[in-house]
Parts: C-alpha cells; structure tokens; sequence
C-alpha cells in the first residue's frame, strides 16, 4: 500500500493532496527511529550550524524528470537560461523512464558546466556550506522496490534537524536529517556538483576536477573547458597540466597564440614533461608554416 | 622567353625549398597534438606513486617497517609492484577513512605502513591488497 503510493507519488501527476498525502505517509515511516544526526560525530570540519543557498528556482518538474528538473535548477541558479526540456533532450531515457547517474554527468558536460561526483555527507555540507547547491540521488522507496530520484539540496539547519531540498515541486521540501540520510544512503550517497567552469568545487581534489576539465574538451566545450583550465590554473599555479590543458583547449578552438602562451607556460612549470614540448613544438610548426 | 625561364626557375627553387621545409617539419613533428586526458592520467598516477615512494624513504617509516620485522626493501618492492590502478584505489579509501581531512603527515604515515603489512599479510586493511605468502 505504502510502495504504492509512494511509486504514484514519484511517476504519475497526482492530485496534490494525495501527492502531500503520500510523502507524509513516506516520512512518517523513513522517520521511525532514526537517530539524531550528529555533526560532531559526523564531520571532520567545523560546520556551520545552519546554511542556505539563496536563489535556487522551484522547478515543478514534468513526468519522469526529475534529473533534468535537478539541472536545470542548478544551472538558472548559476544565471544560464535553460529549461528542464532542454537538459532532458540530453540525459533523459525515455525507455527507462528516468535519467542514469552517467547521463547527468555528461548532460552537464555538454551543457559546458564542471560536473564532479561527491559520495559522502561532509563532501555535501562542505559544497553547501560553499554555496553551491548539489545535486543527490535518492531512494524514497524501499532498497526492494525502489522510488528513485533527484533533488538540489539547497541548505541545512542543524539545530533544527533539517535538510532543505529543492525537489521537483512548486514548495520546498523538508527532511529530517536522519531520514535524507536513509534516502541517500539507498542511493549510495551518490552527489553531483554541477558549476559554471569559473568557479571550484570545495570538496573534490585537483585530479578530479582536471578530469572534469579535460572531460568538458571531450564533448567538444572548448570555451568551458579552457575557463576551467584557466580557474584551476590560478588556484593551483605549480602544476603544469592545467596550462597544458588551456593550451590544447586553445588550440582546438584554432587560438594557436593562446595555445602557444600556455604551453610555454607549461613548459616553465616543468621544462622535462615531454607532452609539453611536443605540443609546444607542433604548435610553434603550425604559427611557422 | 628569358622572363619565362626565369620564371620557371623561380619556381623549381621555390618549390624545392618548400620540400626540403616540408620534409623537415613532417619528421620534427608529431600527427597530431597529445590529448590532456592521457598526459592527466598518466602524471596523477605517478604523482600518487612518487607520494607513496617518498614516504617509504622517510627514517621514521623505515624504522616502524623494520620493527615489525619487514625488510624495507622488500616493502618498497611490493610497493611497486601495484598497479596505477589499485594505488589510485587505495588513496580515495585514505581519504575516505580519514573522513576527507587531507592525507599528510602521520596519518599518512599510518596508511603506509597498514598498506605494507596488508601486502605482507600481517593486515587486512585494505580491500584490494592480494596477500601473498
């Protein structure tokens, strides 16, 4: 009856009592004897107690889009114009009648946004305590029968015992924390950063966001990709394989000058990197001839 | 006529001149530029080793290995002989199981030595090490 419901709830367009009606019910039972999320416990940081990210739009998502609403949030939020039928053109399959954890990683890449995974809680409030809103897979069902979904989450009040989502619907929602915790967990704790690629995420490292970075060349967002190597650049100056990225990313949009500056640089950093000197080298045949 | 075979000339040498450069720049030059996602892979791997490396060189962990009865050489050996792969497998468990705090100093120290008696049989620390005996 429960799974039912729960199931109606997440798949077809309810009236929306039912809908409130259902969640409660979904609550009431992920919410029995749950302990109380201790932060002290939990986090290796000294969190705040309570955060927020201002002006991340309520999207009342369509049927089945709940990954693509969960872009789409994040990215107005960040000020590009993009609706969730745009997003879903890219990530969604209509055949599953969702969105796979892989499609939103490379929606996202083709949309030119940094996309990193995060899989666990102090990565989550670390990001949100940043400011930047993240994306996370959820289970509202049962690990049997299970009632999948994305949601932004947006904020958390600790003294409160709060997690704020941005869920696919017109109200925000509200999950204790113990059980946001159940849900997340049943989706492995699986979290996507998604930001405009002149900022950082706080919580993954170097190699992760290069990866990102090269990534965003890979689906042929050069212009993006060069503004991350150029970020990553700046935040960490001695490694040279960001100024060897921004010069591949130059060249592959024919700025062979650009590309030329920044594999100098590159080369600078590490004069004994022989990737850096080939492509120093081809670059400088290309401006010759 | 003679400004025609001026011009003929003209063209041979320029034409040869342009193989010559063209022969040159073909053999000083590779097909294509070198991708990033290759040279990424490629240096965080050996950046991962040379971390775990240099901390096998420290005094203290040599001593800590030798006290548990562990030729340091050896250690290293077994060291080496991971794979990029499993290297890269093993610092994401580091991090995780320092609960995302940075990975240096002592409590690297600890991770080192775990993974040394792990690929020495004495522990179980980690998921992937294959204990050999």
């Amino acid at each position: 009856m429960l799974y039912t419901l729960l199931q109606l709830y997440a798949v077809r367009p309810l009236g929306a009592f039912v809908k409130r009606f259902a969640y409660l019910l979904a609550l009431c039972w992920l919410a029995a004897c749950a302990p109380p999320f201790d932060p002290d416990e939990r986090l290796s940081f000294d969190a705040p107690t309570r955060a927020q990210i201002a002006g991340v739009p309520l999207i009342q998502q369509e049927d089945f889009f709940c990954g693509p609403t969960s872009i789409a949030m994040v990215m107005q939020w960040a000020g590009t114009d993009i609706t969730q039928e745009e997003v879903a053109a890219l990530a969604f399959s209509p055949g599953a009648g969702g969105t796979y954890l892989a499609d939103m990683i490379g929606s996202s890449r083709r949309l030119g946004q940094l996309a990193v995974e995060i899989d666990n809680f102090e990565q989550l409030l670390t990001e949100v305590t940043a400011g930047h809103p993240v994306i996370v897979f959820q289970n509202l069902g049962f690990s049997v029968v299970p009632v999948w979904h994305y949601g932004v989450v947006t904020g958390y009040d600790f003294a409160r015992d709060e997690v704020y989502l941005n869920s696919g619907q017109q109200d925000q929602m509200v999950m204790p924390f113990a059980v946001f915790e159940r849900t997340w967990r049943r989706g492995d704790y699986w979290g996507l950063v998604v930001l405009p690629p002149d900022q950082l995420p706080a919580s993954v490292d170097e190699a992760e966001v290069l990866s990102a970075a090269a990534a965003l060349e890979r689906v042929a967002q050069y212009e993006a990709a060069e503004t991350l190597y150029e970020t990553g650049a700046a935040n960490w100056p001695e490694n040279w394989l960001w100024q060897f990225g921004l010069g591949n990313a130059r060249y592959a949009q024919g700025d062979l000058r650009g590309a030329r500056q920044a594999l100098r640089r590159a080369r600078s950093i590490d004069p004994t990197i022989p990737e850096v000197r080939a492509n120093l080298a081809f670059v400088e045949s290309e401006i010759a001839g | 006529m003679g400004f025609l075979n001026l011009s003929k000339k003209g063209i041979a040498i320029a034409l040869s001149a342009q193989m010559v450069l063209a022969t040159q720049a073909v053999t000083m030059a590779q097909a294509e530029m070198l991708g990033t996602d290759a040279a990424i892979s490629k240096y965080t791997a050996l950046a991962n080793r040379n971390a775990l490396m240099d901390e096998m060189q420290r005094d203290e962990v040599r001593a800590e290995i030798e006290a548990l009865g562990v030729d340091p050489a050896e250690a290293e050996a077994r060291l080496a002989a991971l794979s990029d792969a499993e290297i890269a497998t093993m610092l994401t468990q580091m991090e995780n199981d320092s609960a995302g705090a940075d990975i240096v100093g002592t409590l690297f120290t600890i991770f080192v030595i775990l993974l040394v008696t792990d690929l020495l049989c004495f522990t179980r620390f980690f998921n992937f090490t294959r204990c050999v005996r």
